[in-house]
Protein backbone atom coordinates (compact mmCIF):
# COMPACT_ATOMS: atom_id res chain seq x y z
CA UNK A 1 0.00 0.00 0.00
CA UNK A 2 1.37 3.44 -0.96
CA UNK A 3 -0.18 7.18 -0.69
CA UNK A 4 -0.35 9.20 2.07
CA UNK A 5 -2.06 7.88 5.47
CA UNK A 6 -2.79 10.85 7.35
CA UNK A 7 -3.02 14.35 6.44
CA UNK A 8 -2.78 17.16 9.07
CA UNK A 9 -3.89 20.94 7.27
CA UNK A 10 -3.12 23.99 9.39
CA UNK A 11 -4.23 21.93 12.34
CA UNK A 12 -4.32 23.79 15.65
CA UNK A 13 -4.67 21.23 18.85
CA UNK A 14 -4.33 22.19 22.58
CA UNK A 15 -7.02 21.43 26.05
CA UNK A 16 -10.19 23.53 27.09
CA UNK A 17 -9.32 26.70 25.14
CA UNK A 18 -5.55 26.70 25.57
CA UNK A 19 -3.52 26.25 22.06
CA UNK A 20 -0.58 23.83 22.80
CA UNK A 21 0.23 23.65 18.90
CA UNK A 22 -1.18 25.93 16.19
CA UNK A 23 -1.07 25.78 12.39
CA UNK A 24 0.57 21.94 12.09
CA UNK A 25 0.56 21.02 8.07
CA UNK A 26 2.08 17.56 7.66
CA UNK A 27 1.52 14.22 5.78
CA UNK A 28 2.79 10.92 7.00
CA UNK A 29 3.22 8.16 4.43
CA UNK A 30 2.01 4.49 4.11
CA UNK A 31 4.72 1.99 5.87
CA UNK A 32 6.62 5.23 7.51
CA UNK A 33 8.65 4.90 10.57
CA UNK A 34 8.52 8.76 12.60
CA UNK A 35 8.82 9.88 15.74
CA UNK A 36 7.69 13.19 17.49
CA UNK A 37 10.48 14.87 19.34
CA UNK A 38 11.16 17.74 21.39
CA UNK A 39 11.83 19.17 24.28
CA UNK A 40 9.83 18.57 27.67
CA UNK A 41 6.13 20.31 27.02
CA UNK A 42 6.86 21.24 24.02
CA UNK A 43 3.19 19.17 22.98
CA UNK A 44 4.79 15.72 21.09
CA UNK A 45 1.63 13.77 23.46
CA UNK A 46 -0.35 16.67 22.12
CA UNK A 47 0.05 15.44 18.84
CA UNK A 48 -0.07 12.22 19.08
CA UNK A 49 -3.63 12.79 20.92
CA UNK A 50 -4.43 14.65 18.37
CA UNK A 51 -3.90 12.38 15.83
CA UNK A 52 -5.53 9.66 17.74
CA UNK A 53 -8.74 11.71 18.08
CA UNK A 54 -8.95 12.15 21.72
CA UNK A 55 -8.39 15.86 21.85
CA UNK A 56 -10.87 17.97 19.54
CA UNK A 57 -9.14 19.84 16.63
CA UNK A 58 -9.44 23.89 17.63
CA UNK A 59 -8.68 24.87 14.12
CA UNK A 60 -7.90 22.96 10.63
CA UNK A 61 -8.38 19.46 9.45
CA UNK A 62 -7.14 16.10 10.39
CA UNK A 63 -7.72 13.63 7.27
CA UNK A 64 -7.46 9.82 7.35
CA UNK A 65 -6.23 7.80 4.25
CA UNK A 66 -8.27 5.05 6.64
CA UNK A 67 -11.87 4.08 7.85
CA UNK A 68 -10.97 4.77 11.11
CA UNK A 69 -14.44 3.23 12.51
CA UNK A 70 -13.78 0.17 10.87
CA UNK A 71 -9.94 0.04 11.42
CA UNK A 72 -8.54 1.87 14.12
CA UNK A 73 -5.23 2.99 15.04
CA UNK A 74 -3.31 0.75 17.68
CA UNK A 75 -2.30 2.69 20.50
CA UNK A 76 0.08 2.13 23.13
CA UNK A 77 0.06 4.00 25.63
CA UNK A 78 2.74 5.33 28.24
CA UNK A 79 1.83 2.68 31.20
CA UNK A 80 2.08 4.58 34.24
CA UNK A 81 -1.48 5.82 33.25
CA UNK A 82 -2.82 2.67 33.67
CA UNK A 83 -4.13 1.65 36.96
CA UNK A 84 -2.85 -1.27 38.88
CA UNK A 85 -5.94 -1.77 40.71
CA UNK A 86 -7.11 -3.68 37.89
CA UNK A 87 -6.79 -7.80 38.09
CA UNK A 88 -6.22 -8.44 34.80
CA UNK A 89 -3.47 -10.91 32.83
CA UNK A 90 -1.34 -10.99 30.54
CA UNK A 91 -4.21 -12.41 28.24
CA UNK A 92 -7.13 -10.09 28.87
CA UNK A 93 -5.04 -7.15 28.55
CA UNK A 94 -4.20 -7.84 24.83
CA UNK A 95 -7.47 -9.36 24.34
CA UNK A 96 -8.74 -5.75 25.02
CA UNK A 97 -7.38 -5.05 21.52
CA UNK A 98 -9.33 -7.18 19.64
CA UNK A 99 -12.93 -5.24 21.29
CA UNK A 100 -11.95 -2.51 18.76
CA UNK A 101 -13.52 -4.26 15.78
CA UNK A 102 -16.10 -6.28 17.26
CA UNK A 103 -19.69 -5.07 17.26
CA UNK A 104 -21.79 -4.11 20.29
CA UNK A 105 -23.18 -7.16 21.68
CA UNK A 106 -20.52 -9.23 19.90
CA UNK A 107 -19.53 -11.60 22.27
CA UNK A 108 -15.14 -12.30 22.58
CA UNK A 109 -14.71 -15.97 20.29
CA UNK A 110 -12.05 -18.14 19.38
CA UNK A 111 -10.96 -15.80 16.18
CA UNK A 112 -9.96 -12.68 19.03
CA UNK A 113 -8.39 -15.23 21.51
CA UNK A 114 -6.53 -16.79 18.90
CA UNK A 115 -5.59 -13.33 17.31
CA UNK A 116 -4.77 -12.35 20.98
CA UNK A 117 -2.41 -15.24 21.47
CA UNK A 118 -0.61 -14.51 17.85
CA UNK A 119 0.01 -10.93 18.83
CA UNK A 120 1.18 -12.35 22.70
CA UNK A 121 3.66 -14.87 20.79
CA UNK A 122 4.73 -12.04 18.00
CA UNK A 123 6.35 -9.92 21.25
CA UNK A 124 8.11 -13.02 22.73
CA UNK A 125 5.69 -13.57 25.39
CA UNK A 126 3.30 -16.22 24.91
CA UNK A 127 4.46 -18.01 27.84
CA UNK A 128 3.12 -15.34 30.18
CA UNK A 129 -0.07 -15.39 28.89
CA UNK A 130 -1.32 -16.39 32.50
CA UNK A 131 0.21 -14.34 34.42
CA UNK A 132 -1.08 -11.06 36.56
CA UNK A 133 -0.03 -8.05 34.06
CA UNK A 134 0.99 -5.76 37.03
CA UNK A 135 4.15 -9.13 37.98
CA UNK A 136 5.29 -8.21 34.77
CA UNK A 137 8.77 -5.72 34.22
CA UNK A 138 8.32 -2.36 32.87
CA UNK A 139 9.58 -3.81 29.87
CA UNK A 140 7.51 -6.73 29.45
CA UNK A 141 4.37 -4.60 30.37
CA UNK A 142 5.27 -2.47 27.58
CA UNK A 143 5.73 -5.17 25.30
CA UNK A 144 2.31 -6.85 26.38
CA UNK A 145 0.53 -3.15 25.21
CA UNK A 146 2.38 -3.17 22.09
CA UNK A 147 0.88 -6.70 21.36
CA UNK A 148 -2.41 -5.36 22.42
CA UNK A 149 -2.39 -2.55 20.14
CA UNK A 150 -1.28 -5.41 17.23
CA UNK A 151 -4.26 -7.12 18.45
CA UNK A 152 -6.19 -4.58 16.82
CA UNK A 153 -5.18 -5.18 13.04
CA UNK A 154 -4.00 -1.87 12.89
CA UNK A 155 -2.31 0.19 9.71
CA UNK A 156 -1.19 2.84 11.76
CA UNK A 157 0.39 2.10 15.13
CA UNK A 158 0.66 5.06 17.39
CA UNK A 159 3.40 4.70 20.95
CA UNK A 160 3.52 7.57 23.82
CA UNK A 161 7.23 7.20 25.21
CA UNK A 162 7.52 3.14 24.64
CA UNK A 163 10.56 2.93 26.42
CA UNK A 164 9.96 5.46 29.10
CA UNK A 165 11.01 4.27 32.67
CA UNK A 166 12.57 0.75 31.82
CA UNK A 167 16.39 -0.17 31.69
CA UNK A 168 18.53 0.56 28.75
CA UNK A 169 18.33 -3.17 27.39
CA UNK A 170 14.99 -3.53 27.54
CA UNK A 171 14.34 -0.34 26.02
CA UNK A 172 16.69 -1.60 22.96
CA UNK A 173 14.61 -4.54 22.80
CA UNK A 174 11.59 -2.91 22.64
CA UNK A 175 13.31 -0.25 20.14
CA UNK A 176 14.18 -3.55 17.90
CA UNK A 177 10.72 -4.83 18.37
CA UNK A 178 9.27 -1.64 17.22
CA UNK A 179 11.56 -2.14 14.16
CA UNK A 180 10.77 -5.65 13.22
CA UNK A 181 7.22 -4.90 13.37
CA UNK A 182 7.80 -2.37 11.12
CA UNK A 183 9.62 -4.16 8.63
CA UNK A 184 7.99 -7.38 8.53
CA UNK A 185 4.33 -6.39 8.39
CA UNK A 186 4.53 -2.94 6.85
CA UNK A 187 3.36 -0.83 9.64
CA UNK A 188 2.95 2.89 9.81
CA UNK A 189 4.26 3.63 13.34
CA UNK A 190 4.75 7.01 15.19
CA UNK A 191 6.11 7.05 18.11
CA UNK A 192 6.99 9.79 20.59
CA UNK A 193 10.39 9.04 22.65
CA UNK A 194 13.39 11.13 24.28
CA UNK A 195 15.71 8.23 23.51
CA UNK A 196 17.24 9.93 20.90
CA UNK A 197 20.14 7.57 20.29
CA UNK A 198 17.29 4.82 19.53
CA UNK A 199 14.90 6.88 17.59
CA UNK A 200 17.82 7.85 15.08
CA UNK A 201 18.55 4.30 14.45
CA UNK A 202 14.67 3.13 13.96
CA UNK A 203 12.62 5.76 12.55
CA UNK A 204 12.77 7.68 8.58
CA UNK A 205 11.69 11.01 9.29
CA UNK A 206 11.61 13.19 12.58
CA UNK A 207 8.57 15.85 13.17
CA UNK A 208 10.75 18.64 15.68
CA UNK A 209 7.98 19.91 18.43
CA UNK A 210 8.53 22.91 19.79
CA UNK A 211 7.12 26.76 20.45
CA UNK A 212 3.75 25.63 19.63
CA UNK A 213 5.21 24.14 15.52
CA UNK A 214 6.15 21.38 14.41
CA UNK A 215 8.43 20.81 11.64
CA UNK A 216 9.39 16.99 9.57
CA UNK A 217 12.43 15.97 7.68
CA UNK A 218 14.69 13.26 7.19
CA UNK A 219 16.03 11.55 10.37
CA UNK A 220 19.64 12.20 9.18
CA UNK A 221 18.87 15.85 9.37
CA UNK A 222 16.59 16.67 12.00
CA UNK A 223 18.61 14.89 14.31
CA UNK A 224 22.30 15.13 13.06
CA UNK A 225 24.80 15.06 16.31
CA UNK A 226 25.56 18.98 15.77
CA UNK A 227 21.82 20.19 15.76
CA UNK A 228 21.50 17.78 18.78
CA UNK A 229 24.29 19.67 20.68
CA UNK A 230 23.09 23.16 19.74
CA UNK A 231 19.72 22.32 20.79
CA UNK A 232 20.10 20.90 24.26
CA UNK A 233 23.52 20.61 24.54
CA UNK A 234 26.51 18.19 25.04
CA UNK A 235 24.92 16.18 27.62
CA UNK A 236 21.70 15.11 26.15
CA UNK A 237 23.97 15.86 22.71
CA UNK A 238 25.70 12.47 23.94
CA UNK A 239 22.44 10.63 24.29
CA UNK B 1 -28.90 -26.26 62.79
CA UNK B 2 -32.39 -26.35 63.46
CA UNK B 3 -32.29 -22.22 63.18
CA UNK B 4 -31.03 -22.90 58.93
CA UNK B 5 -33.93 -25.55 58.57
CA UNK B 6 -36.37 -22.95 59.74
CA UNK B 7 -34.69 -20.20 57.01
CA UNK B 8 -34.94 -22.47 54.91
CA UNK B 9 -38.27 -23.88 54.99
CA UNK B 10 -41.08 -22.33 52.25
CA UNK B 11 -43.18 -21.52 55.50
CA UNK B 12 -40.39 -19.00 56.86
CA UNK B 13 -41.87 -15.94 58.25
CA UNK B 14 -39.31 -13.70 57.30
CA UNK B 15 -39.01 -14.76 53.95
CA UNK B 16 -39.35 -12.10 51.60
CA UNK B 17 -36.65 -10.16 54.17
CA UNK B 18 -34.18 -13.32 53.85
CA UNK B 19 -34.22 -13.00 50.51
CA UNK B 20 -33.93 -9.38 49.19
CA UNK B 21 -30.97 -9.40 52.30
CA UNK B 22 -29.31 -12.04 49.71
CA UNK B 23 -30.42 -10.05 46.77
CA UNK B 24 -28.58 -6.65 48.11
CA UNK B 25 -25.66 -9.26 48.88
CA UNK B 26 -25.46 -10.15 45.65
CA UNK B 27 -25.95 -7.42 43.96
CA UNK B 28 -24.27 -4.61 45.39
CA UNK B 29 -20.80 -6.29 45.21
CA UNK B 30 -21.46 -6.58 41.36
CA UNK B 31 -22.13 -2.54 41.05
CA UNK B 32 -19.19 -2.00 43.60
CA UNK B 33 -16.40 -3.78 41.89
CA UNK B 34 -16.34 -0.81 39.83
CA UNK B 35 -16.78 1.75 42.57
CA UNK B 36 -13.37 -0.47 43.45
CA UNK B 37 -11.72 -0.24 40.12
CA UNK B 38 -12.48 2.95 39.51
CA UNK B 39 -11.46 4.43 42.94
CA UNK B 40 -15.12 5.63 43.89
CA UNK B 41 -14.86 4.22 47.07
CA UNK B 42 -15.85 7.42 49.30
CA UNK B 43 -18.47 8.22 46.82
CA UNK B 44 -19.86 4.45 48.15
CA UNK B 45 -20.76 6.76 51.23
CA UNK B 46 -21.67 9.62 49.97
CA UNK B 47 -24.74 8.02 47.25
CA UNK B 48 -26.57 5.91 49.88
CA UNK B 49 -27.06 9.03 52.27
CA UNK B 50 -28.26 11.14 49.34
CA UNK B 51 -30.51 8.07 48.70
CA UNK B 52 -31.78 8.82 52.23
CA UNK B 53 -32.07 12.66 52.25
CA UNK B 54 -33.92 11.86 48.60
CA UNK B 55 -36.47 9.60 50.71
CA UNK B 56 -36.91 12.50 53.32
CA UNK B 57 -37.21 15.31 50.89
CA UNK B 58 -39.63 13.09 49.05
CA UNK B 59 -42.18 12.74 52.40
CA UNK B 60 -41.75 16.44 53.11
CA UNK B 61 -42.55 17.58 49.56
CA UNK B 62 -45.40 15.03 49.22
CA UNK B 63 -46.85 16.91 52.50
CA UNK B 64 -46.35 19.94 51.80
CA UNK B 65 -47.99 19.92 48.22
CA UNK B 66 -50.55 16.96 48.46
CA UNK B 67 -51.04 16.01 52.15
CA UNK B 68 -50.09 13.11 54.66
CA UNK B 69 -49.14 10.32 53.05
CA UNK B 70 -50.23 6.58 54.27
CA UNK B 71 -48.09 4.73 56.36
CA UNK B 72 -47.44 1.15 55.16
CA UNK B 73 -49.47 1.76 51.98
CA UNK B 74 -47.40 0.43 48.42
CA UNK B 75 -47.41 4.32 47.21
CA UNK B 76 -45.10 5.56 50.13
CA UNK B 77 -42.58 2.77 48.99
CA UNK B 78 -43.19 4.57 45.62
CA UNK B 79 -42.46 7.64 47.11
CA UNK B 80 -39.40 6.82 48.87
CA UNK B 81 -38.41 4.65 45.74
CA UNK B 82 -38.93 8.13 43.41
CA UNK B 83 -37.01 10.21 45.79
CA UNK B 84 -34.28 7.77 46.39
CA UNK B 85 -33.81 7.66 43.20
CA UNK B 86 -33.96 11.20 41.82
CA UNK B 87 -31.66 12.23 44.51
CA UNK B 88 -28.99 9.56 43.78
CA UNK B 89 -28.82 9.58 40.42
CA UNK B 90 -28.64 13.33 40.10
CA UNK B 91 -25.86 13.65 42.71
CA UNK B 92 -24.20 11.00 40.91
CA UNK B 93 -24.18 12.88 37.47
CA UNK B 94 -23.31 15.81 38.82
CA UNK B 95 -20.15 14.46 41.19
CA UNK B 96 -19.25 12.59 38.17
CA UNK B 97 -19.39 15.32 35.37
CA UNK B 98 -16.82 17.11 37.99
CA UNK B 99 -15.05 13.65 38.22
CA UNK B 100 -12.24 15.36 35.63
CA UNK B 101 -11.18 17.76 38.34
CA UNK B 102 -9.64 15.58 40.43
CA UNK B 103 -7.65 17.90 43.06
CA UNK B 104 -10.90 18.54 44.78
CA UNK B 105 -12.76 14.81 44.42
CA UNK B 106 -12.62 13.67 47.91
CA UNK B 107 -13.35 17.27 49.45
CA UNK B 108 -16.71 17.49 46.79
CA UNK B 109 -17.64 13.65 48.04
CA UNK B 110 -17.20 14.83 51.74
CA UNK B 111 -19.31 17.86 51.61
CA UNK B 112 -21.84 15.76 49.70
CA UNK B 113 -21.75 12.99 52.46
CA UNK B 114 -22.26 15.95 55.30
CA UNK B 115 -25.06 17.94 53.47
CA UNK B 116 -26.89 14.58 52.45
CA UNK B 117 -26.08 13.45 55.95
CA UNK B 118 -27.59 16.99 57.49
CA UNK B 119 -30.66 17.25 55.04
CA UNK B 120 -31.66 13.90 55.86
CA UNK B 121 -32.24 14.83 59.53
CA UNK B 122 -33.28 18.37 58.81
CA UNK B 123 -35.89 17.27 56.39
CA UNK B 124 -36.83 14.61 59.01
CA UNK B 125 -37.37 17.03 61.57
CA UNK B 126 -39.45 19.66 59.44
CA UNK B 127 -41.37 17.05 58.73
CA UNK B 128 -43.71 16.67 61.91
CA UNK B 129 -45.58 13.51 61.19
CA UNK B 130 -42.33 12.01 60.66
CA UNK B 131 -42.11 9.08 63.42
CA UNK B 132 -40.34 5.96 64.29
CA UNK B 133 -42.04 4.05 60.95
CA UNK B 134 -40.24 6.90 58.09
CA UNK B 135 -36.35 6.65 60.56
CA UNK B 136 -36.75 3.20 59.97
CA UNK B 137 -37.61 3.54 56.24
CA UNK B 138 -34.17 5.67 56.40
CA UNK B 139 -32.04 3.18 57.82
CA UNK B 140 -33.65 0.66 55.75
CA UNK B 141 -36.14 -1.58 57.17
CA UNK B 142 -35.54 -4.95 55.71
CA UNK B 143 -38.04 -6.87 57.87
CA UNK B 144 -40.41 -5.08 56.17
CA UNK B 145 -40.32 -6.13 52.59
CA UNK B 146 -43.32 -7.38 51.21
CA UNK B 147 -43.86 -9.42 48.39
CA UNK B 148 -44.45 -6.46 45.92
CA UNK B 149 -41.69 -4.86 46.41
CA UNK B 150 -39.34 -8.03 46.17
CA UNK B 151 -40.62 -8.70 43.10
CA UNK B 152 -39.78 -5.49 41.31
CA UNK B 153 -36.28 -5.55 43.11
CA UNK B 154 -35.48 -9.16 41.83
CA UNK B 155 -36.88 -7.67 38.66
CA UNK B 156 -34.58 -4.36 38.49
CA UNK B 157 -31.57 -6.25 40.13
CA UNK B 158 -31.73 -9.20 37.45
CA UNK B 159 -32.10 -6.63 34.64
CA UNK B 160 -29.26 -4.41 36.25
CA UNK B 161 -26.70 -7.68 36.39
CA UNK B 162 -27.89 -8.63 33.16
CA UNK B 163 -26.74 -5.80 31.88
CA UNK B 164 -23.73 -5.69 33.35
CA UNK B 165 -22.54 -9.22 32.10
CA UNK B 166 -23.08 -7.81 28.35
CA UNK B 167 -21.49 -5.36 28.26
CA UNK B 168 -18.96 -6.14 30.40
CA UNK B 169 -16.00 -5.75 27.79
CA UNK B 170 -17.69 -2.01 26.89
CA UNK B 171 -17.75 -1.33 31.09
CA UNK B 172 -13.83 -2.74 31.24
CA UNK B 173 -12.49 -1.04 28.32
CA UNK B 174 -14.10 2.23 29.79
CA UNK B 175 -12.80 2.24 33.31
CA UNK B 176 -9.23 0.45 32.40
CA UNK B 177 -8.51 2.34 29.23
CA UNK B 178 -10.80 5.28 28.33
CA UNK B 179 -8.39 6.48 25.86
CA UNK B 180 -8.04 3.22 23.86
CA UNK B 181 -12.08 3.09 23.86
CA UNK B 182 -12.52 6.63 22.91
CA UNK B 183 -9.83 5.68 19.40
CA UNK B 184 -11.99 2.58 19.28
CA UNK B 185 -14.92 5.02 18.96
CA UNK B 186 -16.84 3.76 21.70
CA UNK B 187 -18.93 6.39 23.46
CA UNK B 188 -17.10 6.41 26.54
CA UNK B 189 -19.59 9.39 28.03
CA UNK B 190 -22.65 7.22 27.21
CA UNK B 191 -20.95 4.01 28.88
CA UNK B 192 -20.15 6.01 31.78
CA UNK B 193 -23.70 7.29 32.02
CA UNK B 194 -25.78 3.50 31.76
CA UNK B 195 -22.93 2.33 34.76
CA UNK B 196 -23.83 5.36 37.11
CA UNK B 197 -27.61 4.55 36.23
CA UNK B 198 -27.46 0.98 37.53
CA UNK B 199 -24.89 2.51 40.53
CA UNK B 200 -28.01 5.00 41.06
CA UNK B 201 -30.92 2.43 40.51
CA UNK B 202 -28.81 -0.37 42.75
CA UNK B 203 -28.06 2.08 45.60
CA UNK B 204 -31.49 3.60 45.68
CA UNK B 205 -33.14 -0.06 46.51
CA UNK B 206 -30.55 -1.12 48.46
CA UNK B 207 -30.97 2.09 50.82
CA UNK B 208 -34.57 1.36 50.57
CA UNK B 209 -34.30 -2.56 51.19
CA UNK B 210 -31.53 -2.38 53.90
CA UNK B 211 -30.39 0.60 54.55
CA UNK B 212 -27.28 3.13 53.85
CA UNK B 213 -24.90 1.21 56.14
CA UNK B 214 -25.46 -2.26 54.51
CA UNK B 215 -25.82 -1.01 50.77
CA UNK B 216 -22.27 1.12 51.91
CA UNK B 217 -21.07 -2.17 53.17
CA UNK B 218 -21.98 -4.87 50.12
CA UNK B 219 -20.88 -2.30 47.51
CA UNK B 220 -17.27 -2.33 49.22
CA UNK B 221 -16.17 -4.70 51.36
CA UNK B 222 -16.50 -8.00 49.02
CA UNK B 223 -15.26 -6.30 46.31
CA UNK B 224 -12.08 -5.61 48.24
CA UNK B 225 -11.93 -9.19 49.76
CA UNK B 226 -11.90 -10.21 46.39
CA UNK B 227 -9.37 -8.34 44.70
CA UNK B 228 -7.24 -10.05 47.34
CA UNK B 229 -7.84 -13.66 45.94
CA UNK B 230 -8.69 -13.21 42.08
CA UNK B 231 -6.50 -12.16 39.62
CA UNK B 232 -8.84 -12.06 36.57
CA UNK B 233 -11.94 -9.17 35.62
CA UNK B 234 -14.93 -12.14 35.26
CA UNK B 235 -13.40 -14.18 38.62
CA UNK B 236 -13.37 -11.02 40.35
CA UNK B 237 -16.86 -10.18 39.91
CA UNK B 238 -18.47 -13.65 40.33
CA UNK B 239 -16.24 -13.89 43.41
CA UNK B 240 -17.20 -10.43 44.82
CA UNK B 241 -20.91 -11.31 43.64
CA UNK B 242 -20.95 -14.86 45.93
CA UNK B 243 -18.97 -13.33 48.77
CA UNK B 244 -21.73 -10.84 49.33
CA UNK B 245 -24.45 -13.15 49.03
CA UNK B 246 -22.75 -16.02 51.45
CA UNK B 247 -21.93 -13.33 53.66
CA UNK B 248 -25.66 -11.70 53.57
CA UNK B 249 -27.18 -15.04 54.25
CA UNK B 250 -25.19 -15.84 56.85
CA UNK B 251 -25.12 -12.67 58.51
CA UNK B 252 -28.94 -13.21 58.57
CA UNK B 253 -28.44 -16.40 60.15
CA UNK B 254 -26.39 -15.07 62.69
CA UNK B 255 -28.44 -11.82 62.94
CA UNK B 256 -31.66 -14.36 63.01
CA UNK B 257 -30.56 -17.04 65.17
CA UNK B 258 -28.67 -14.26 67.94
CA UNK B 259 -31.09 -12.11 68.20
CA UNK B 260 -29.07 -8.99 66.90
CA UNK B 261 -29.97 -5.96 64.57
CA UNK B 262 -29.26 -7.86 61.33
CA UNK B 263 -28.09 -4.47 59.10
CA UNK B 264 -24.59 -4.11 61.42
CA UNK B 265 -24.72 -8.36 61.66
CA UNK B 266 -24.26 -8.46 57.80
CA UNK B 267 -21.41 -5.77 57.72
CA UNK B 268 -19.37 -7.23 60.58
CA UNK B 269 -19.72 -10.57 59.02
CA UNK B 270 -18.53 -9.24 55.52
CA UNK B 271 -15.87 -7.55 57.23
CA UNK B 272 -14.54 -10.04 59.31
CA UNK B 273 -14.28 -12.52 56.22
CA UNK B 274 -12.24 -9.93 54.56
CA UNK B 275 -10.41 -9.64 57.45
CA UNK B 276 -9.49 -13.08 57.66
CA UNK B 277 -8.66 -13.28 53.47
CA UNK B 278 -6.37 -9.93 54.60
CA UNK B 279 -4.67 -11.78 56.92
CA UNK B 280 -4.00 -15.40 55.41
CA UNK B 281 -2.86 -13.28 52.36
CA UNK B 282 -0.60 -11.78 54.54
CA UNK B 283 0.75 -14.67 56.37
CA UNK B 284 1.23 -16.59 52.77
CA UNK B 285 3.65 -13.85 51.39
CA UNK B 286 5.71 -14.08 54.67
CA UNK B 287 5.99 -17.20 54.70
CA UNK B 288 6.39 -17.23 50.45
CA UNK B 289 9.46 -14.40 51.23
CA UNK B 290 10.59 -16.61 54.27
CA UNK B 291 11.00 -19.94 52.33
CA UNK B 292 12.95 -17.67 49.28
CA UNK B 293 15.34 -16.05 51.49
Amino acid sequence: MSGTLLTLRDVSLGYDSRVVLEHLSLAIEYGECLALVGPNGAGKTTLLRGILGLIPVLAGQIEYGFDRSTSPPGYVPQRDTLDPIFPLTVFEVVLMGTYGRLALLQPVGRRQRQLAAHCLEQVGLADLANRPFWALSGGQKQRVLIARALAVEPTLLLLDEPTAGVDPGAATAIMGLIAQLHRDQGLTVVLVSHHLRLVRSLVHSVVWVEDGCASKGATEVMLAPERIMELFGPLRGIE
Amino acid sequence: MNTLVEMLSPGFLLREALIGSVLVGCLCPLVGVYFVLRRMIFLGVALPQLSAAGIALAFLLYRMLVGQHQHFMPSERWLAMLGSLSCTCVGLLVLAALARHRETVEARIGITYAIAAAATLLFLAMDPAAEAHMVNLLKGDILATTGPSLSLMAGVFGAVACLLMVFRKEFLLVSFDRDLAVVFGKQAGLWDGLLYLMIGITISLGVMTAGPIVTFGFLVIPPLTARIITRRMLTFSLTAAGLGTSTAFAGFYCAYHFDLPLGPAEVALASLVLAIVAITRGLSRIVQRWQAA
